[in-house]
């Protein structure tokens, strides 16, 4: 019973934060914040702040009054998010919680105010070499067990959730926080799909008012990816190099639908595996020796963890890969014969971080047509560059053997 | 080897710490065209502004002087008692106008919030006393008077240091 108690409680609280269906001082209320109810409403608050008024408005609100006012020309922003859904802001982003640790990355990229995050999914939470500043935050769980006492505790105006993944998860926490505190905003991206982020990066750059810094960033992604397409572009089919992309889980690979197929396809590899409906198939180790590839690559990550950003560990990957390279029959193989056996963490590879990872398997599947990409250099970059993390790749870290 | 002696190590530190806040100062200052107005005299005090684009400013007056005008546009000011606010827009220079009293000293104060660097702070308090006679604390402000004297302080204290410093390398 005092659960229900404290849980509406919550509910009263959260509707303050989250009353965000008109920009603050538009008196008229005709959804135009103009010249002169700016200035009426600043005049206002600081007879109220400094000099005994006895108005409504508070520093959040002035604030983002002059926001809105400054930046969105006294106008409410309307943004489309990746599910297809229109979404008006009256205001900007100030309290902001994160189910998904790739649009937490990619508001970090965008030079987004992080104080302005107020709590973040568990994993976020638990990747404290990459994300250092979330340590401190609130942790609301995860998708599939999200904490929602937690979540309307910390008073959100926003909430990012998945937009085309675990879908049934994300649509029930929109529901309930809809239901439930339906000022709240609630936005869904993915911010891990190669088609679609660049789009992604420019709608968060126009939601945080940081399109110039969006335009950078997505240039740099793009430039990365762009010159992986340009690089593959032309290769007959019968002339892609075979590979074989194993999951954490030994013999188990990757199919058609899987996401890391498709960044194995994008840098140009032909997977002989796949075809099928499931996600993450068992392959006979029979067939591996038969279809002969060229390249092997085995990815670390949370069901083999050695490496990524919690460790500098370059033996652990390099264990991997000599346990791939005894297996019975494997000696035989091209990959084998020609040391193309190659470990990569799901670090770079599944999320954001994506275009390092294709890079690397790029490099790896033409060497001569990526002679001049270099991965390690623009995994340095981004880190340093957008993500503003003190992080030298040269003494912390593993991600790819050798 | 020559040393490093011990009062110049001193120095040095007042240096690092006086200096950057002297540099770094508030992005609002007051210059007033007297500190010693006549009775009844009309004086200016200007406000500098640097890199607010919106924001506002609330300046104090002491009690008896009276806020008489400004060269900001009417729908930017507000008028409250001893306080006046201004609304800053992208402005780099406001002035305005105050009539002394017959007698009376005290703090011209001031605040400045920025809305959109959300960022707020105080304004050097200006001293001024009618005819230069001081009398007793009658401030007409709310706000506790800023530390004026410490930009002017900190410049004082690095030259001081400099010198010594200076001083102390060559003995």
């Amino acid at each position: 019973m005092n659960r229900w108690y404290l849980l509406a409680l919550l509910l009263l609280l959260a509707v303050p934060a989250s009353a965000a269906e008109s920009i603050p001082g538009d008196a008229d209320a005709d959804g135009t914040l103009t010249r002169a109810e700016y200035a009426s409403a600043a005049l206002a608050y600081l007879d109220t702040a400094c000099m005994g008024g006895t108005g409504d408005l508070d520093r959040d609100d002035i604030r983002d009054a002059a926001w809105v006012y400054a930046r969105w020309d006294g106008k409410p922003r309307e943004v489309t998010d990746s599910t297809g859904r229109t979404v008006t802001l009256y205001r900007p982003l100030r309290r902001v919680v994160t189910f998904s640790g790739e649009s937490l990355e990619t508001l970090r990229s965008l030079g987004f105010d992080m104080d302005r995050v107020v709590a973040v999914d568990k994993y976020s939470h638990e990747k404290e070499a990459f994300f250092p500043e979330c340590r401190d935050k609130a942790n609301v769980g995860s998708i599939w067990s999200p904490d929602m006492e937690k979540v309307l505790s910390v008073r959100p105006d926003t909430v990012i959730l998945y937009a085309t993944i675990s879908t049934a998860a994300c649509d029930d926490i929109q529901k309930r926080l809809e239901a439930s505190s339906p000022g709240i905003r609630v936005l869904r991206f993915d911010c891990f799909k190669p088609a679609t982020y660049a789009g992604e990066i420019r709608t968060i750059a126009s939601i945080i008012d940081e399109t110039e810094r969006g335009e950078e960033f997505a240039s740099f992604y793009g430039s990365t990816m762009d010159q992986i397409q340009d690089g593959t572009a032309g290769i007959p089919d019968d002339e892609k190099t075979r590979v074989y992309f194993e999951y954490w889980f030994d013999y188990t690979t990757v199919a058609a639908s899987a996401g890391y197929n498709e960044k194995t396809e994008l840098a140009g590899g032909k997977n002989p595996f796949a075809v099928g409906t499931t996600e993450y198939p068992a392959v006979d180790p029979e067939a591996i020796i038969v279809a002969d590839p060229q390249v092997v690559v085995k990815l670390a990550g949370q069901g083999l963890a050695a490496g990524g950003y919690a460790g500098h560990d370059p033996e652990a990957l390099a264990a991997i890969r000599s346990a791939l390279l005894e297996r019975p029959g494997w000696s035989r193989i091209s990959a084998v014969e020609d040391g193309r056996v190659h470990v990569i963490h799901s670090d770079i590879l599944g999320g954001a971080q994506h275009f390092i990872g294709t890079a690397y398997l790029a490099k790896w599947f033409y060497p001569d047509r990526f002679s001049d990409l270099d991965p390690h250099a623009v995994h340095q970059r981004y880190l340093t560059e957008f993500q503003g993390i003190d992080f030298d790749l040269a003494s912390r870290g593993t991600f790819v053997y050798p | 080897m020559m040393g490093f002696p011990a009062n110049r190590l001193f120095c040095l530190v007042l240096l690092f710490l006086f200096v950057p806040a002297a540099v770094c100062g508030a992005p609002v200052t007051r210059a007033l065209s007297t500190a010693e107005p006549g009775n009844g005299e009309i004086f200016t005090a200007s406000l500098s502004i640097d890199g607010i684009a919106l924001g506002g400013v609330v300046e104090t007056l002491p009690a008896g002087y009276v806020f008489v005008a400004t060269d900001h546009p009417d729908d930017r000011v507000l008028v409250r008692g001893q306080q006046v606010a201004f609304l800053v827009t992208n402005d780099t220079q406001i002035t305005y106008s105050v009539m002394a009293p017959a007698s009376g000293s005290g703090d011209i104060t001031g605040t400045w919030e920025d809305f959109l660097g959300e960022s707020d702070g105080q304004i050097a308090a200006s001293h001024v006393a009618v005819d230069g006679i001081e009398t007793a604390a009658e401030s007409g402000g709310e706000n506790p008077a800023a530390p004026e004297a410490a930009p002017q302080f900190a410049v004082v204290a690095a030259a001081a240091a400099l010198l010594i410093a200076g001083w102390g390398g060559r003995r």
